[in-house]
């Protein structure tokens, strides 16, 4: 990006004399640059900023009677005392389970599989390899999940395969269960963390790892102090890609969740659209919200502190007077 | 110093004990080294004695095998026959890990995580040395490299030059007994690269470590190397000292790739050391390649071996003297260069310190002459077949910054 613009102001500099720049009719040009960045923060102002305000606000009202859907005249926490009773409490709950575990899940399948892709397979194959990865992704989401239905059903095609293998007696009873959300979050966000993690790797050149063995690293000290800390913006990335979607997600709980494997996303759906309480739904957004930037800035929190020992035994201060 | 290599028949088995005690520390020897991509060699059995303490330069074209010469020492690759000693030892199969021997890139390849200490630091703390250990050594290689007021910055936050030496500082903060330098100056400018040539010299011999230094550029080859390996297509063309490379190539491709040369074309009489051209007799004291009499060869000359005189000069002190007319002067700073035209198409380049070189105008009519000394004649063939690789080497943008280095 920064080259390019650079290529282009030195375009600029080159094809036009300074005086050029003050004759008349070129006062546009004087425009800020700032400019440039109208349409993203229009956009972000009047679909992201105003909505979620809008969200907080409701969320301090009520429901008037039967027919009206939210009101502001008296303002309360009631709706968050309500939003975190023992009935909807349970769910969040059970969000943040399939959220952090199909996380690490996603995590512990892409950490090895990016670095493999993206620095050990064979170059040709690469394409083909990321390809495979990318092309169910096209499919239409929720196509994708309900095709999850027919394969984790009790007389499905996996249960039949568990039961002849012997593995399990019986059809398999997951779905509409916790386990088979996890499934099919895992499956449907996997790729939203292999491509970060892959452009990451790819971007660790080869000299580095090769400078790190040539100074006596083996392969878990090179990949440990050099691959790893250098595809750290890769990992947040895909963690953030995957880990916040995840939270909000309703379409893989309602189809594959049922009764027991609700999720919040599906809960605030469910104020707003069926219980017409957008005061309530509203107030469990928020919870929601807050939910995910606790944990992530946790999450974050207990890597920084994770890694210290690390970063600690690799600082070097040389006590020098110069 | 070139002890005579021992003749050993090349075959796949550990060559562990054969020579280890005649193989100080710092010692590679090279025997038979073949690898190969695909269907391409890139290096074809290669055999090359490196002596401990010396400066060696690998030099060549791209796509010589330079290159993966060097990986083949470090371990990043293995190679598809030979075998490999580095102080005595057997390396092939040994990981570059475990290999007593430290590389410097060409992209100097600092980890950019890391600060300047950080990154000097990393081959000490791979060996789990003491942190005040650490401390101390770390700040001993900086000073080395006059860097040590740098060590807490980033490797982002250097010029080229800086990087380079940390890059330096860091490969050789574990001792090793040997150092692998892969093009370390090619992305400095010029002046800068002279400096680091003077330096990475007094380095090498303080330190006494053998250094391996890989280059295109024969410019820095000649300057600092104890001995230069020309190589050309995988193979070894020439391994000599640079007065022996630049005055008695070993043959034509050789003669042409170091420096510059006049190639004239002839053909060989009685003596071989006689040539009959179109431009009357050349002679030379030394002959190479198999000239057989009758055969068609050609003489090269250097271009600072050619005087110009606007008088002819007498052919009893000067065996060879060509008539012909200055068709070109350019002034190259410290020399100035004719372009003389002689026969119907060819041409003599000449370089003359500016002080002794006469006052002429183009159009004017001269005569060249040099020493029987200052020849060589190749069997013809063979010069034919370096003057097109040397074409098609001009071509590349790499082979061009040799060009400039010619003109200094």
């Amino acid at each position: 990006m920064t080259t390019q613009l650079e290529a282009i102001g030195a375009a600029a500099l080159q094809s036009e004399p300074p005086s050029a720049a003050s004759a008349p009719g070129r006062d546009w040009k004087r425009l800020p640059r700032a400019i440039l960045a109208f349409p993203a923060w229009a956009w972000l102002i009047a679909f992201f900023l105003a909505p979620v305000g809008m969200v907080i606000w409701f969320s301090f009202g009520y429901k008037p009677g039967m027919f009206g859907t939210h009101a502001n005249d008296v303002l309360s926490l009631d709706r968050y005392a309500e939003a975190l009773s023992p009935t909807f409490f349970a769910t969040f709950q059970n969000t943040l389970w399939v959220g952090v575990t199909g996380t690490l899940i996603i995590l512990a399948i892409s950490v090895p599989f990016a670095y493999w892709l993206a620095l050990k397979a064979p170059m040709r194959h690469r394409g083909i390899l990321l390809a495979m990865v990318m092309i169910p992704f096209w499919t239409n989401f929720l196509i994708r999940t309900i095709g999850w239905q027919i394969i984790l059903a009790p007389e499905g095609f996996f249960s039949q395969v568990l039961q002849t293998l012997g593995i399990t007696d019986g059809p398999l009873e997951i779905m509409f269960t916790r386990t088979a959300v996890l499934i099919g979050v895992v499956y449907n966000y996997l790729p939203l963390m292999v491509l970060p993690l892959f452009v990451a790797f790819d971007r660790v050149t080869l000299s580095l790892r090769e400078a790190s063995k040539d100074l006596g690293a083996g392969r878990w000290s090179t990949f440990l102090h050099i691959t790893l800390p250098l595809a750290k913006p890769g990992l947040i990335v895909g963690v953030l890609l995957v880990y916040i979607p995840l939270m909000g997600d309703y379409i893989t709980a309602t189809v594959l969740g049922g009764a027991k494997g609700n999720m919040a996303g599906q809960m605030v759906a469910n104020q707003f659209q069926t219980a017409q309480n957008w005061a309530l739904g509203s107030a469990m957004a928020v919870v929601l919200i807050l939910t995910i930037l606790g944990t992530a800035a946790l999450a974050g929190l207990i890597a920084w502190l994770g890694t210290w020992p690390m970063r600690a035994r690799r600082r070097l201060v040389l006590g020098v007077e110069k | 110093m070139s002890a005579t290599i021992p003749v050993v028949p090349v075959s796949g088995e550990p060559t562990r004990n054969k020579g280890a005690q005649t193989e100080e520390t710092g010692t590679v020897v090279l025997e038979s080294v073949t690898k190969r991509y695909g269907t391409a060699t890139a290096v074809d059995s290669i055999s090359l004695r490196v002596e401990a303490g010396e400066f060696l330069s690998l030099l060549g074209p791209s796509g010589c095998g330079k290159t993966t010469t060097l990986r083949m020492l470090a371990g990043f690759e293995q190679p598809d026959a030979g075998s490999i000693r580095i102080s005595g030892q057997n390396v092939i199969g040994v990981p570059p890990h475990r290999r007593n021997v430290n590389t410097v890139f060409q992209a100097y390849a600092l980890f950019p995580h890391m600060s300047i200490a950080e990154n000097v630091a990393y081959g000490l703390r791979q060996k789990r040395v003491g942190k005040q250990e650490i401390r101390e050594k770390v700040t001993e290689a900086l000073d080395m490299v006059q860097m040590v007021s740098f060590a807490d910055r980033r490797p982002t936050q250097l010029s080229g030059g800086q990087q380079q030496r940390i890059a330096l500082a860091r490969a050789l903060i574990n001792r090793p007994a040997v150092l692998l330098l892969d093009e370390p100056l090619g992305a400095l400018d010029r002046q800068l690269r002279e400096e680091m040539q003077l330096e990475l010299k007094l380095l090498q011999s303080r330190l006494g470590i053998t250094f391996i230094f890989v280059t295109h550029d024969q410019g820095e080859a000649l300057s600092m190397s104890d001995r230069i390996a020309i190589m050309r297509d995988g193979r070894i063309e020439q391994l000599a000292n640079a007065d022996t490379i630049y005055d008695s190539p070993a043959n034509a491709y050789v003669a042409g790739f170091v420096g510059q040369q006049n190639f004239l074309s002839g053909r060989i009489g009685v003596d071989p050391h006689v040539m009959d051209t179109e431009f009357g007799q050349l002679r030379a004291t030394t002959v190479t390649g198999e000239l057989i009499v009758g055969s068609d060869a050609q003489a090269a000359v250097r271009p600072e071996a050619v005087t110009v005189s606007a008088e002819e000069p007498a052919s009893v002190t000067t065996p060879n003297v060509v008539p012909g007319e200055l068709i070109g002067v350019s002034h190259l700073g410290e020399t100035l260069q004719f372009l003389v035209q002689i026969g119907h198409e060819h041409t003599l380049l000449a370089r003359l310190p500016r002080p002794a070189a006469p006052r002429l105008a183009v159009g004017d009519r001269v005569w060249c002459s040099w020493s029987d000394e200052s020849v060589n004649f190749f069997p013809a063939k063979q010069a034919a077949a370096a003057k097109a690789k040397i074409a098609k080497d001009a071509v590349d943008p790499a082979a061009s910054t040799r060009a400039i280095s010619i003109k200094e």
